[in-house]
């Protein structure tokens, strides 16, 4: 199953967008356009969804609805996500829908102004219903999030709660001492990376360690012997050899390894693991461009062999200079003080007459997303 | 004997045809063979004239792939239908003489027995991309695991000659300073 399509309004910068999204979608903008609140947006449902989330705690993570809401927004409007969800199988399409308001007295608590879920023409949930009119406590509450109101659509709960985001930073996983946990169960910058492979189950753990390791070692080729290891305090590490000009190469701990190793460790780690949709920031940090331009082809290779679907942030000329993606796969955020608007890099016509032209995005759509007085930039300081 | 040392690419001829004054100097420390595709009419030595203001050093090998490095692919007939997994009198018999090799390898690749590489080769149906998602990986898969440059070379006499070149060059030094 993958989201084919999203409506989001007054989420973050984005006062009302809607796009259509496929296999693989390469988001684009300036700094600060909402490449990552886009992302947000996704992930937010995956926090109401999964076990031991819920509307309030997905807000309160986020600092409340007020943080939420669009600046651009007059008043208080309601904050809103629709999304389509399509079955790669043929199956019936789903549709789910919310609309999120506050309280206007006292605590402002967050309540679901609505709560809509479709399979193919059939509602099959329309919130408020008779029983959230007489009580107003009960529309804090998703029933997305409970298991007892979503057996109709617990399908799609499941599809939200399996959502993956990947920003792996290497220093918070080389120093995890250094950083003290905010205590989310979420851990998408790494800190509980290693536990999170030391937790895979062993079988699927080695075969997963070997692939990465002779994917790296075209990339690293100094790196060899990846494996997953324990220390005396059982705390879970990554060691390899590093071969040096040292006869008896030394192992290494992951607290030695290079960013870009950590990186596309990482990078290599979520592409396989699992099958629902991935979300990855900026994957093109720390790598060289010569591993960057290959990127591209390897979400693909590796999201087709388990119909999965991505969706990449990013900024490189690189990545997006592979003559493969299409101008439809390219969701660029364009800033506008009303609130950026996303759309689809083939449909604007000049775009899309230059990719005709066997341009690639790098040509066609980058020199797009510069901000519009960037020349001046330098001059400023 | 000879080794492949560093290779400069930035995908297309732009990129070289900036830089041409930089390897022709250099070449007089290091030969380089600098291969490009031909997409107008003009032959070859008016294409050296033009992109090159001064005299071309004899270390500076300079070779066109007529219209399209995939020429020098399809030229493999036999391995190519291997590789595609379609009917060998498929493949166009005169490589060299398509007016957009790339296309024709696209099309070839859409009747595969295989829909891996139909999807990887291919573009979807509606995309802007002319070539699939996939397409730089199998191209690049098919040259390490198939392609056999002397039979290729023996149908695309523009390969043919940038071997010969290879096989017959000696570098030339200059007296050291």
């Amino acid at each position: 199953m993958r989201i084919s399509k999203i409506v989001l309004k007054n989420w973050r910068n984005f006062r009302s967008a809607e796009v259509e999204l496929g296999d693989r979608v390469f988001l684009v903008g300036p700094n600060a356009s909402g490449k990552s609140n886009f992302l947000d947006a996704i992930r937010f449902l995956r926090d109401v969804a999964k076990a031991g989330g819920g509307l309030q705690p997905a807000l309160a993570g986020r600092g409340g609805l007020s943080k939420v809401r669009c600046l651009a927004a007059l008043k208080d409007p309601d904050v809103e996500i629709d999304v389509t969800l399509t079955d790669g199988d043929g199956g019936e399409d789903w549709r789910y829908a919310i609309g999120i308001t506050q309280g206007v007295r006292g605590y402002r608590q967050p309540y679901i102004r609505y709560e809509k879920v479709w399979r193919g023409e059939k509602q099959i949930l329309n919130r408020p219903d008779s029983q959230d009119q007489k009580d107003d406590e009960r529309k804090t509450q998703t029933h997305l999030e409970q298991i007892s109101a979503n057996t109709n659509f617990r399908a799609i709960a499941k599809f939200f709660e399996s959502i993956r985001y990947l920003h792996l930073v290497p220093q918070l996983l080389k120093h995890a001492d250094y950083y003290q946990g905010s205590g989310t169960v979420e851990d998408p910058y790494g800190r509980n990376f290693l536990e999170m492979i030391a937790k895979t189950p062993e079988k699927t753990r080695r075969s997963r360690l070997k692939k990465i390791e002779a994917a790296l070692r075209h990339a690293v080729p100094q790196l060899r012997a990846l494996t997953d290891t324990k220390d005396e305090a059982g705390v879970p590490h990554l060691e390899a050899i590093y071969e040096h000009w040292r006869p008896n190469a030394g192992r290494q701990r992951e607290d030695q390894f290079s960013d870009g190793t950590i990186r596309l460790i990482g990078l290599f780690w979520s592409l396989l693991d699992g099958d629902a949709p991935l979300l990855l920031e900026e994957p093109e940090l720390s790598l060289h461009s010569s591993i960057v331009a290959k990127l591209p082809g390897l979400f693909h290779k590796l999201g087709r062999r388990k119909k999965r679907q991505l969706i990449v942030s990013t900024h490189s000329w690189d990545l997006l200079s592979e003559k493969g993606i299409g101008g439809e796969e390219v969701v660029m955020l364009q800033p506008d003080k009303n609130g950026a608007k996303a759309v689809l890099a083939s449909s604007i016509s000049e775009v899309g007459d230059l990719l005709d032209a066997d341009l690639s995005i790098a040509d066609a759509v980058l020199p797009r997303t510069a901000p519009e007085q960037i020349s001046l930039f330098d001059l400023a300081v | 004997m000879y080794a492949v040392g560093t290779v400069y690419s930035r995908g297309g001829y732009g990129y070289l045809k900036k830089t041409i004054r930089g390897w022709n100097a250099a070449a007089r420390g290091t030969p380089f063979l600098l291969v490009t595709d031909l997409d107008s009419a003009a032959c070859p030595s008016a294409l050296i004239e033009e992109w090159l203001s001064v005299p071309k050093h004899d270390n500076l090998l300079f070779r066109i792939a007529v219209h399209e490095v995939e020429a020098w692919l399809l030229a493999d007939s036999k391995g190519l239908a291997t590789y595609l997994a379609v009917k060998p009198g498929l493949v166009p018999k005169r490589p060299e003489a398509l007016p957009d090799p790339k296309r024709s390898l696209v099309e070839l690749a859409s009747v595969s027995k295989r829909k891996q590489i139909r999807e990887d080769i291919v573009p979807r149906r509606g995309s802007t991309a002319q070539q699939g998602p996939g397409y730089n990986n199998c191209l690049s898969e098919f040259v390490q695991s198939t392609w056999d440059v002397q039979l290729a070379a023996n149908n695309a006499k523009s390969l043919r000659r940038t071997l010969d070149r290879l096989s017959t060059f000696r570098p030339v030094w200059a007296p050291a300073r």
